[in-house]
C-alpha cells in the first residue's frame, strides 16, 4: 500500500530574479513499512522532497499525496492536523523544545492530540525505555548528549504512531558510533513496530541499514534500488 | 496546562530581560498608583478647601448682590431662610460683609470685613482650624477680630495689637471702632489672606449700623448630594415676601475656573498615565519581539510537529501575561507602603510658601487619596497596554511558516 506518493512534482524557488529548480518532475512512491533512504549530492532535492512529504511546503506543480489525500487540497488547519496526527519528524539538529524535559518533548504531540494523561504516560515511558532513555525523562535537552537528544526526537516522532516518519539527515550531527546506534534503533523500530521511515542522508554508512535507497540527482530520481 | 508551564519556563529563559521587563512594569504601576492617589488627593483637598474654608457648597445672597455688593442689599428674612435650610437637612451660616480701612499704629490697608455667627459658622466651615496664632472669635469677646495672614504682615500686626477700623455705616454715618487682634490666620486663599478681617456678627452690626439682614448664607449639604438639586431646593424656600429675592449658586458657579481646573486635572492624569504606559508598551513590544525572533526556529519546529497557530499565539500571550502578573503583584506590594505613607503622612507643601492656585491657597499637606478605583485603573490600563503591545509579536509567532522558520539562522 502506497503511503506517500510524488507524481510529477516540481519545485522552483525564486532567488531574486533567478529561478532555482529544486525538484524536476519527481515521481516516487513509498509503501507502508518501508525503510527508505533518499541519497544524493548537496542540492539534489532531498530536503525539498522531505518538506513536501511533511506538508511543510507545496509543490510548484505535480501532486504529493499522503495516504491517498492530495496535500495541495488541504487547508492550513488541516495540514497542521495532518502533520500532528500522521507524520513524525526527526530533524538534523534534533530541534527539541528546550524548556521541556525529555519526557515532555516525547509526549508533546500526544498532548496536542488530546490523549489522556495516563495513556500517554504509559506509552511515552515505554518508548523512552525502549530507546534506552530510562532515567533521563526529567532531563532537559541541554542535559542530554546529541545522540540522546536525537533518540528523544525519534520518541517524539513515533509516539503518536504516525503513518510515516520523515528524518532529515538524522545522523549528521552525531559521531559515527552514535550514528550506528541511531540507525540500528530506527531499523529495529521499522522491523518490530512496522514504522515507515523516509530519511535523507549523504552518509554512506547509512546505506547499509536502508532497505531501499533512492538516489536523487538534480531534483529527479536517478536510481531506485526497489526498481 | 502544558502551555502555561511552557510559558512560565520560557519567561525565565532570558531571566535578565524578563527581570528588566517585570521591573519596568512594576515601577510604572507603582508610579501610576501613587500618582493617581496624589492627584485625587490634591483634587479632593482643593475642592474640600474651596468648599470648607470659604465658599460652602452653596451660597445664598440677595438678588443683585453679586453684581453690586452694597451694604444695604441684604437678605432680610434670614431667620425664615435659615430655618428652611435646616429643615432640608442642610447646614447654614449667615455672614455679613463690608469694606473699610484698618490701621495698626502707622500702617493701614483697605480691608474686607466679615461678620460671622460663630456658632453656626463652625458647622459649615473649618476656617477656625486655619488659625496660625492666637485664638478664634468668641461671641463673649465682641471686640476681638482675626486677620488674614498677609493683611497682618501688611499692617505689621500681631496678636493682642489694637486694630482701628474705619468705614461708612449703613445709615451713612462714619463707622469706627477699636478692636483687639485675637488671632492671625494661616494661608487660606488670596481674598482672606490679603484683606479679610473676621469679627463677630454682633460687632459687625454695631460697627456698620446694620441691625437686620445678612449679606450671605453659606450652605453645606451632605456628601453626595446633587448640588444643582440642592440649589433648586434652597431657591424654592424664597417666600417672595421679602424685599429682595434670593440668588443661590453652587461653588462650581462661584469658582468656575477652579472647578474647570480640577476637572481638567483628572483628564491630565489620564494623559500622563497614557504616556507612561505607552513607554512600557514599547518596552514590552521590544522584549516580546526579541523573544519571538530569537526562538523563530523553535516556533517553526513547534508548528511543524503540529502546534496550531492559536496555540503558539496563546503561548506568547501567556508569557506576557505571566510577566505582567508578577509585575502587578510586585507593583502592588511596592505601592502598599508608599500608599500608606502618602495617605497618612503626606507631603509637606510648606516649602511652597503659601502658594495659591485659582485664588485658593495650595493645600498645606498634600496627602494621597486611595480607593479601589485608584488601584484598579492603573492595573487595568497596564494589562490593556501590555495586551495591545504583545498582539503584534504573538500574531507574528502564530503566522510563522515552519519551512521558513526552520531555515532561519
Amino acid at each position: 500500500m502506497s503511503i506517500l506518493r510524488f507524481q510529477g512534482v516540481t519545485k522552483i524557488y525564486r532567488q531574486g530574479q533567478v529561478e532555482v529548480p529544486a525538484l524536476r518532475g519527481l515521481d516516487l512512491s513509498i509503501q507502508a513499512g518501508e525503510f527508505t533512504a533518499l541519497v544524493g549530492p548537496s542540492g539534489s532535492g532531498k530536503t525539498t522532497a522531505l518538506n513536501m512529504a511533511g506538508a511543510l511546503d507545496i509543490p510548484t506543480s505535480g501532486t504529493v499525496s499522503l495516504e491517498g489525500t492530495d496535500l495541495a487540497g488541504l487547508s492550513k488547519r488541516a495540514l497542521s492536523h495532518l502533520r500532528r496526527d500522521r507524520i513524525g519528524f526527526v530533524f538534523q539538529a534534533y530541534n527539541l523544545i528546550p524548556v521541556l524535559t525529555a519526557y515532555e518533548n516525547a509526549e508533546s504531540v500526544l498532548a496536542l492530540q488530546g490523549v489522556a494523561l495516563a495513556d500517554r504516560r504509559q506509552r511515552v515511558m515505554a518508548l523512552l525505555d525502549e530507546l534506552g532513555l530510562a532515567g533521563m525523562e526529567d532531563r532537559r535537552p541541554d542535559q542530554l548528549s546529541g545522540g540522546q537528544q536525537q533518540r528523544v526526537a525519534i520518541a517524539r516522532a513515533i509516539a503518536s504512531k504516525p503513518a510515516i516518519v520523515l528524518a532529515d539527515e538524522p545522523t549528521a550531527n552525531v559521531d559515527s558510533e552514535t550514528s550506528q546506534r541511531l540507525l540500528g534503533l530506527m531499523q529495529k523500530l521499522n522491523e518490530e513496530r512496522g514504522v515507515t521511515f523516509l530519511f535523507s542522508t549523504h552518509d554512506d554508512r547509512v546505506l547499509a541499514y536502508a532497505r531501499r535507497v533512492v538516489k536523487l540527482v538534480d531534483g529527479a530520481v536517478a536510481e531506485d534500488s526497489a526498481a | 496546562m502544558r502551555l502555561i508551564s511552557m510559558a512560565w519556563r520560557n519567561v525565565w529563559r532570558n531571566s535578565r530581560r524578563s527581570m528588566v521587563t517585570i521591573a519596568a512594569m512594576a515601577f510604572a504601576l507603582w508610579v501610576m498608583i501613587n500618582y493617581m492617589g496624589l492627584v485625587d488627593g490634591m483634587i479632593v483637598g482643593m475642592e474640600h478647601d474651596a468648599v470648607d474654608l470659604e465658599v460652602g457648597d452653596l451660597q445664598v445672597v440677595a438678588q443683585g448682590y453679586r453684581d453690586d455688593p452694597a451694604l444695604d442689599l441684604v437678605i432680610t428674612d434670614e431667620g425664615a431662610l435659615l430655618q428652611g435650610i435646616d429643615a432640608l437637612g442642610y447646614q447654614a451660616a449667615p455672614r455679613l460683609l463690608g469694606g473699610g480701612l484698618a490701621a495698626v499704629d502707622h500702617d493701614s490697608a483697605g480691608v474686607r470685613l466679615v461678620g460671622i455667627d460663630v456658632a453656626r459658622d463652625a458647622r459649615v466651615t473649618s476656617i477656625a482650624s486655619r488659625l496660625n496664632s492666637g485664638q478664634w472669635l468668641d461671641p463673649d469677646r465682641p471686640h476681638d477680630v482675626v486677620l488674614g495672614k498677609r493683611l497682618a504682615r501688611t499692617l505689621d500686626a500681631h496678636v493682642d495689637d489694637q486694630l482701628l477700623v474705619l468705614s461708612q455705616g449703613a445709615d451713612g454715618s462714619i463707622a469706627n471702632d477699636l478692636y483687639t487682634i485675637a488671632g492671625i490666620m494661616g494661608g487660606v486663599g488670596d481674598a482672606i489672606d490679603r484683606s479679610t478681617v473676621f469679627m463677630t456678627a454682633g460687632a459687625f452690626r454695631e460697627l456698620m449700623v446694620l441691625p437686620q439682614g445678612v449679606h450671605q448664607v453659606t450652605v453645606r449639604v451632605p456628601a453626595g448630594t446633587d448640588l444643582d438639586l440642592a440649589a433648586a431646593r434652597v431657591t424654592a424656600l424664597d417666600s417672595g415676601q421679602a424685599e429682595h429675592a434670593i440668588d443661590v449658586q453652587t461653588w462650581r458657579q462661584i469658582l468656575p475656573t477652579l472647578a474647570t481646573m480640577l476637572d481638567s486635572t483628572r483628564g491630565l492624569m489620564g494623559v500622563v498615565a497614557f504616556i507612561v504606559y505607552i513607554a512600557i508598551a514599547i518596552l514590552i513590544l521590544n522584549a516580546m519581539l526579541m523573544a519571538v525572533f530569537e526562538r523563530i526556529r523553535e516556533l517553526g519546529v513547534m508548528k511543524a510537529i503540529g502546534y496550531g497557530p492559536l496555540t503558539v499565539f496563546g503561548l506568547i500571550l501567556a508569557e506576557s501575561a505571566m510577566q505582567t502578573l508578577v509585575a502587578t503583584g510586585l507593583g502592588l506590594v511596592l505601592a502598599l507602603p508608599s500608599m500608606w505613607y502618602l495617605q497618612n503622612v503626606g507631603i509637606d507643601t510648606g516649602v511652597l510658601g503659601g502658594m495659591s492656585m485659582m485664588g485658593m491657597s495650595f493645600i498645606h499637606r498634600w496627602t494621597g487619596l486611595y480607593s479601589v478605583r485608584g488601584v484598579q485603573e492603573p492595573v487595568f490600563i497596564l494589562w490593556f497596554m501590555v495586551g495591545a503591545a504583545v498582539l503584534y509579536p504573538a500574531l507574528k509567532a502564530a503566522r510563522i511558516r515552519p519551512i521558513q522558520a526552520m531555515r532561519y539562522q
